[in-house]
């Protein structure tokens, strides 16, 4: 197996409310791997996300991704590092009133500091490399429409090609598929795990469906109360763990 | 209307609600009465404040009646003379609006509880635009007057003040309703603050906002034209004057001209709002 791309360590996030919502999570995402995490609602797996991501800061543990120690850089550094994570959110996000490919054009700006791209302008060079980035979600066609006019499915795609426009070696996607219908969801997923296989980039993904999980992923992670329950490739994962994660315990996460 | 439909209440829930349905209508019905009889009692303080006797009103219809005839026919002669001061009435309008756009924008980002910097900037920020929109641009005008003289200048600035308190205020209760989305996304491409801005909130935010700036043109044009009675020149100042002179037939030919100032003021913002939107 190559170098891990993104390692957590022994993660702990304990917010200042005093709710425990991670408790010693390790993982490790290598590159071409498309990684499913499961669990019911408030089992820590959006807390996680957010901490590799940097938007929130570890109580404990680490994150390493591509090698820096994220969690523990801030600002200018922070910016840079998270350059190599594109993320996708449970909405694509877009700037409705811009074309498609504008959208797309503006997951390059961390990479252009100029004034006047500072100030609205978008990097025009960049262009070419964006058409390349809709190309891989397959929707060339609709580059000069306006983002407001997509379907769901077509603009949880477009934040997609927005965040390859970044370059990113891997792609965090919080429970991408949620506002989506079966089909686009399916497409969706098909479409992330192409990434992974075909372009060798690490994807870490929430979802709420195991179907999917079992059907797209090359390993599955099992998180309830804030640790995880189990890692295991999708052909492992047993119905009763699965079903496990869903139960609800009487104890509180509250230390 | 909301006493009526507070007055039919009782009736309706009273055969069917039963003994715990019971109370409740009847303490609404006698709240209704009581609503009605101190918005009756407002009415009628007000109708003795402002001194209404409608009974004037017969007496001096022979006054009006004369007014009316010393003012026909409108005397076109001195229209040449009044196109300039039509002019200054409108830029006046025009200038007021373009520079408090460029400082409404920033202020208002700094005013927005979404895209504020920081919570000391965001209530000195507030304060500030609070204060340029509660003093009318009327009481500006006369404060801009004593400052630097008569003429068209202080009527600008009034408006500038003015509309920089109403858009600043339009404007950030603007952004403050716009979808974070695009924001959080461009933040984690690594973009700069700035960036993100120009980026995300300004193409989102733009097309309302420059509605809200059309609107406060058509609005700045017509109190524009009411400055002028304080001495801050325009087709006001001329009307002032006139009717100081008892031209009247002067006052109804800068009447018609006042009327198609502001109805094609009016008439472009909307064709223009309607072109954006």
């Amino acid at each position: 197996m190559s170098a891990p791309l993104i390692a957590v360590s022994g993660l702990a996030m304990r917010y200042p409310t005093g709710r425990v919502a991670l408790t010693d999570t390790s993982l490790a995402l290598a590159p071409g791997e498309l990684v499913v995490i499961l669990g019911a609602n408030g089992c820590g797996k959006s807390t996680m996300l957010r901490c590799i991501a940097g938007m929130l800061k570890p109580t404990g543990g680490s994150v390493q991704v591509a090698g820096r120690r994220i969690s523990s850089l801030a600002g200018r550094e922070l910016a840079e590092a998270r350059m190599a994570l594109g993320m996708v959110f449970q909405n694509a996000h877009l700037v409705r009133r811009r074309s498609v490919v504008a959208n797309v054009i503006s997951g390059t700006l961390g990479r252009h500091r100029g004034l006047a791209i500072t100030l609205g302008r978008l990097p025009e060079s960049e262009r070419p490399f964006a058409m390349t980035c809709l190309n891989q979600v397959g929707l060339t066609a609709f580059a000069e429409q306006r983002a407001g006019t997509l379907s769901g499915g077509q603009a949880q795609r477009v934040s997609v090609a927005r965040a390859l426009a970044q370059r990113p070696l891997a792609l965090l996607a919080d429970e991408p598929v949620a506002s989506l219908d079966p089909d686009a969801a399916q497409e969706l997923m098909g479409l992330l795990r192409r990434l992974a296989h075909d372009d060798g980039l690490g994807v870490l993904c929430v979802l709420h469906q195991p179907e999917l999980a079992r059907r797209f992923a090359d390993r599955i992670l099992g998180m309830k109360d804030g640790r995880i329950q189990f890692d295991t490739k999708p052909a492992e994962v047993k119905e009763t763990e699965v079903a496990g994660l869903y139960v609800k315990t009487t104890e509180t996460l509250a230390a | 209307m909301n006493g009526i439909a507070i007055k039919t209440a009782p009736g309706h829930g009273a055969p069917g609600a039963g003994s715990r349905g019971d109370g409740r209508p009847r303490r609404r019905s006698a709240l209704a009465f009581v609503m009605i009889f101190l918005g009756i009692a407002l009415f009628i303080q007000a109708a003795i404040v402002v001194q209404a006797r409608p009974q004037d009103l017969v007496t001096g219809a022979a006054g009006i009646a004369d007014i009316l005839h010393r003012s026909w026919p409108p005397d076109f002669a001195g229209l040449p003379d009044a196109l300039w001061p039509a002019l200054q009435t409108i830029d006046m309008g025009i200038f007021g609006t373009v520079v408090a756009l460029v400082f409404a924008l920033p202020l208002a980002l700094l005013a927005a509880r979404n895209t504020t910097p920081a919570r000391p900037v965001y209530y000195a920020t507030r304060v500030l635009i609070a204060l340029a929109r509660v003093v009318p641009d009327l009481v500006w005008a006369l404060i801009f007057v004593t400052a630097v003289g008569l003429g068209p200048f202080p009527g600008a600035l009034a408006i500038v003040v003015h509309s920089l308190g109403m858009m600043g205020r339009l404007f950030s209760e603007v952004i403050e309703d716009m979808d974070m989305g695009p924001v959080e996304a461009l933040t984690m491409t690594g973009a700069s603050r700035l960036a993100v801005f120009s980026h995300a909130v300004v193409p989102s935010v733009l097309p309302s906002l420059l509605g809200i700036t059309l609107y406060r043109l058509d609005e700045n044009i017509r109190s524009s034209l009411i400055l002028g009675f304080v001495g801050a020149g325009g087709i006001g100042f001329q009307l002032l004057t006139a009717m100081n002179l008892f031209q009247y037939r002067t006052v109804s030919m800068l009447l018609i001209i006042t009327f198609i100032i502001v109805m094609g003021a009016e008439r472009i913002s909307a064709w223009l709002r309607a072109r954006i939107a």
